[in-house]
């Protein structure tokens, strides 16, 4: 409730809500023995491989680790904006 | 000229994760360069609390075993200019690492660096060896307590055999309200066992643990008690003499807080 009103007013979340998230953050990417920033190495090398094929939305791309029922899965989402010239000519 | 101070204790949980955060921004903040190390290799702490987990990339190990250069390693604290951090290995252990290796580390951060502030592990053995291996000087945590003041003792005797100087002590988690009761052994009755100079006095403060959550280092925040008893420390580690002693008596609730509202009284972190 407190949390809800802080949203309201547009105040910073409370310190137990940023405990709860950085802990679980920190959970996964030990569960992996994968930190976070080498996570956002990884994320920068794939984009580069995919932008020689596609153009994408750097700035919205995630790459994160979630936790499903039994394991860990790496998940992505990336916005492409249109194909670039040579994948569109080879077509 | 740099330096590199070992923050130790024997005992767990007194304190000297936060305690090395905290000094590392406040001397960061007093325009020092400070590399803070975590030296507990297995149980990564210090970067949690510093709130910097998210940048890790390379560790202490990976630049003892040459994956990779140091400064590739040292993360950045955007928020202090000239402070950096020097992350342990989660998944290694104690043994990943040699004195030898540790005090050519610390060698090398010195070349870069004001202050190299070393968080040592619990305990008295490897861990404790490789943190103290290439330190100049040490600053022994304790809390107001029998086994904590005991252990401290203990560690006092193993860094002299160590062949290092006189350390210095910090007193943490200190409540007055519990001393004016009787139920806490006063400064006077601490410094009497570990008989070596006193850094500072830390309060037992709900702060800290609201610092922790966040990943902000409380010496950040200029109205925190805690925040100035630290600071304060820092410019005693500094060299400082005349730094004067913080006034932690107990806070009368209401009226003090009435009193600070109403602009009669200081801010509580400079006070005393
Ligand atoms: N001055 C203090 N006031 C309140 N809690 C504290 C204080 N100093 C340390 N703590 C708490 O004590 C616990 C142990 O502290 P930590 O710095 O991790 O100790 P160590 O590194 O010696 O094991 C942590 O939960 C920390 O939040
Ligand atoms: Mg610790």
């Amino acid at each position: 409730m407190k949390d809800l009103i802080n949203k309201f007013f547009g105040r910073p979340q409370s310190s137990k809500e940023d405990a709860k998230q950085r802990l679980k953050f920190l959970l996964i990417h030990d569960q992996v023995d994968l930190t976070p920033g080498q996570l956002e190495a990884m994320k920068s090398e794939i984009l580069d491989v995919i932008s020689k094929y596609v153009e994408v939305e750097e700035g919205e791309s995630n790459l994160k680790l979630e936790r499903l029922e039994d394991c860990v899965a790496l998940t992505s989402s990336i916005p492409v904006r249109r194909v670039v010239q040579r994948a569109a000519s080879a077509g | 000229m740099s330096e590199c101070i070992v923050v130790t204790s024997g005992k767990g949980g007194v304190g000297k994760t936060t305690t090395t955060a905290n000094l590392g921004v406040a001397l960061a903040l007093l325009g020092k360069k400070v590399a803070v190390v975590d030296a507990d290799i297995g149980l990564r702490n210090l970067d949690v609390i510093l709130g910097l987990e998210n940048r890790i990339v390379y560790d202490l190990v990976h630049v003892i075993e040459g994956h990779c250069r140091l400064k590739q390693a040292l993360i950045r604290d955007k928020r202090a200019a000239g402070l950096f951090l020097l992350p342990a290995a989660q998944t290694r252990d104690k043994t990943a690492v040699t004195p030898e290796q540790m005090r050519e580390l610390v060698q090398q951060l010195k070349e870069d660096f004001d202050v190299v502030l070393m968080d040592c592990p619990a305990g008295i053995e490897q861990g404790f060896k490789n943190a103290v291996a290439g330190a100049d000087r040490a600053v022994i945590v304790t809390t107001p307590e029998v086994s904590a003041i005991r252990d401290a003792d203990r560690i006092i005797g193993m860094v002299e055999a160590a062949e290092l100087p006189e350390p210095e002590l910090i007193i943490n988690r200190f409540r007055a309200s519990m001393v004016e009761a009787g139920d806490m052994m006063n400064k006077e009755d601490i410094l009497e066992i570990p008989a070596i100079p006193l850094l500072g006095m830390v309060p037992d403060h709900q702060d800290i643990i609201v610092s922790a959550n966040r990943g902000v280092p409380v010496s950040f925040d200029e109205e925190s008690l805690v925040g100035e008893a630290f600071r304060r420390i820092a410019r005693r580690v500094t060299g400082e003499t005349d730094v004067p002693e913080l006034d932690l008596s107990p806070d009368s609730g209401w009226w003090k807080t009435f009193k600070r509202w109403m602009g009669f009284a200081p801010q509580q972190g400079v006070a005393g």
